[in-house]
């Protein structure tokens, strides 16, 4: 990797002033296991001249319930969310989706905060040494849409950008799925108005804001959540798509549900058509299936990747199914 | 201690010194100071049981300090971008991928490679031999640190546990069917001694 200077900042807000005096020439790092692919293979036309280690800052690590808050630290590793008692029991969505992100490793080094923070995996975009200089770097144009798009979105592109990357994050689904709120040195951000599509950008935060920890209310009493995901392989690989869903119940019938889809859109895409599908019937095949379809009736696939608006169908209805 | 790699010198008279800790007793004891400030950079690890304290840039690997540094090859790196397993270390018990993880904020961690487990006679490298887990041998210490930090929590697994574990780490030659095998024999002589 190139020089750059390195910072173990100590505080928040030791570590906002320091971005404040580098504007966008400084990144914060992690766990790193985005950052530094990105850096090795210096994707961006602009390489970083310092990066802020939040690793130093004491307190940012830990999972504990309140007053039926699951609060979740932003340096939080994602294998510790996965095997937590608590978090698997009242909130399975979000351990089954820690669970299921990259592999062991990466789950030892991977935080949420940089799992819901984490940069586009467009090929194109990833490509080494910014050889696609392509809209969503500033440039003119994109190239998915005329070259290989068979991992873009099925439910078109950002309009203002028309680019077609899909957000890859395991976990963004089930903290929407879950209403989970996001806090950060600023303010407080629903998980569902969390993510933004910008040029080098994945997510409403400002340069200088950083997310501390990330609030998720117990799901009611009569209610389950689930989170299922299709990759090539069952570990390593990012989600051809994935899904997370909430549902409550009674008398076997569904009452509420929130139903949220990632990696098949520019962004995570709450399958609103599914949950107003579902309420009001039992938990079987045939009315998940039902659900799925909804899901993807406004789908517009791309030239390559038609197979995904049936996997994406395929993964409501086990969501679905996951709940009951 | 290893002899570090870098030369302090004394702001008050120029005495070199090979170790941070010796410039600091000196500036204490015959200087009477408080202490001097470590200079940016200086890390202090222990790898297999041996501290080192050593002068590292900001954009080098763990994986770079420990196998082109240390001289301790068994971190392979393959991929360099955190999606073999090869590069494998064990950090303060968790099993890390060094390739994407920065010296720099090694500080104060410890660490165990596959030389460390190799020297404590761990039942792993028996079972490994005798499974013939390995054909090129590349990927191996990377599993072989996975497994140990696997078996350091889990005594005890199932045949699917370590599957599991051991999923994110690749092997070209397809030797897969072995580990889990090795794996369950090593956790067996653990637990019986
Ligand atoms: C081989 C491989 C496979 C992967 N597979 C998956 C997968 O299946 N699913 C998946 O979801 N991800 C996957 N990932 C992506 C990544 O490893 C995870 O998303 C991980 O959780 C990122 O967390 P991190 O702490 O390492 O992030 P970092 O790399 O440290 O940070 C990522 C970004 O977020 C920013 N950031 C980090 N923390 C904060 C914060 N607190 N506040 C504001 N900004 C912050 C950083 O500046 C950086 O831009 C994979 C990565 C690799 C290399
Ligand atoms: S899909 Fe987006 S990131 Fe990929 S090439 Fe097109 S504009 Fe760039």
């Amino acid at each position: 990797m190139k020089k750059f200077s390195h910072v173990n900042a100590l505080t928040i807000d030791e570590a906002v002033s320091i971005l404040r005096r580098y504007g966008d020439r400084a990144s914060l790092i992690a766990g790193g296991t985005d950052l530094l692919g990105k850096m090795k293979d210096r994707i961006l036309s602009r390489y970083p001249e310092a990066l802020v280690n939040l690793k130093t800052i004491p307190g940012l690590d830990f999972i504990k319930e309140e007053n039926r808050i699951l609060e979740i630290g932003a340096l939080t590793r994602l294998e510790d969310i996965a095997i937590d008692q608590t978090v698997r029991g009242g909130y399975a969505a979000l351990a089954q989706a820690a669970n299921r992100t990259a592999s062991p490793h990466l789950r030892e080094m991977g935080t949420i905060g940089g799992n819901i923070c984490q940069d586009i995996r467009c090929w194109y975009y990833r490509h080494p040494n910014n050889r696609f200089p392509c809209l969503r770097k500033g440039g003119g144009r994109c190239y998915a849409i005329e070259g290989d798009n068979r991992y873009h979105s099925i439910f078109g592109g950002s309009v203002e950008e028309g680019c077609y990357a899909v957000h890859p994050s395991d976990t963004a689904p089930a903290l929407i799925a879950l209403d989970a709120e996001i806090r950060t040195s600023k303010r407080t951000i629903k998980a569902g108005d969390f993510f933004q599509v910008e040029v080098t950008k994945t997510t409403v935060l400002d340069e200088d804001e950083i997310v501390t920890k990330i609030l998720v209310p117990r799901p009611p009493e009569n209610a389950k959540s689930g989170f299922v995901k299709f990759a090539l392989r069952k570990t390593i690989d990012f989600p051809i798509v994935n899904c997370a869903a909430l549902i409550s119940s009674s008398e076997g019938k569904v009452s509420a549900a929130r139903i949220c889809l990632n990696a098949g859109y520019v962004k995570p895409y709450r399958a609103s058509r599914a949950e107003e599908v579902i309420v009001g019937k039992t938990f079987n095949e045939a009315d998940a299936e039902a659900a799925g379809s909804a899901a993807v009736s406004e789908a517009k696939p791309l030239p390559h990747n038609g197979y995904m608006v049936q996997i994406a169908k395929t993964m409501v209805k086990r969501a679905i199914l996951a709940c009951g | 201690m290893k002899e570090a790699m870098s030369k302090f010198l004394c702001p008050y008279c120029s005495t070199t010194f090979g170790v941070f800790e010796e410039l600091k007793a000196h500036a204490i004891s015959d200087h009477k100071t408080e202490s001097v400030p470590a200079p940016e950079g200086l890390i202090r690890l222990t790898v297999n049981r041996e501290v080192h304290e050593i002068q590292v840039e900001p954009q080098w690997t763990l994986n770079y300090l420990i196998h082109d540094r240390l001289g301790l090859t068994s971190p392979k790196m393959f991929c360099d971008r955190g999606a073999c397993g090869s590069c494998t270390v064990i950090l303060d018990g968790r099993p890390i991928l060094s390739c994407m993880t920065l010296a720099i904020e090694c500080d104060g961690t410890t660490i165990e490679t596959a030389e460390g487990i190799a020297k404590s006679n761990h039942p792993l490298l028996d079972s490994y031999v005798k499974h013939h887990t390995m054909q090129c041998g590349y990927c191996t210490p990377g599993f072989i640190t996975t497994s140990k930090a696997f078996l350091d929590r889990n005594p005890n697994p199932t045949e699917e546990e370590i599957r599991e574990a051991l999923s994110g780490n690749l092997c070209r030659c397809g030797t897969y069917p072995q580990h889990p095998k090795a794996v369950l024999e090593a956790a067996k002589n653990l637990r019986e001694g």
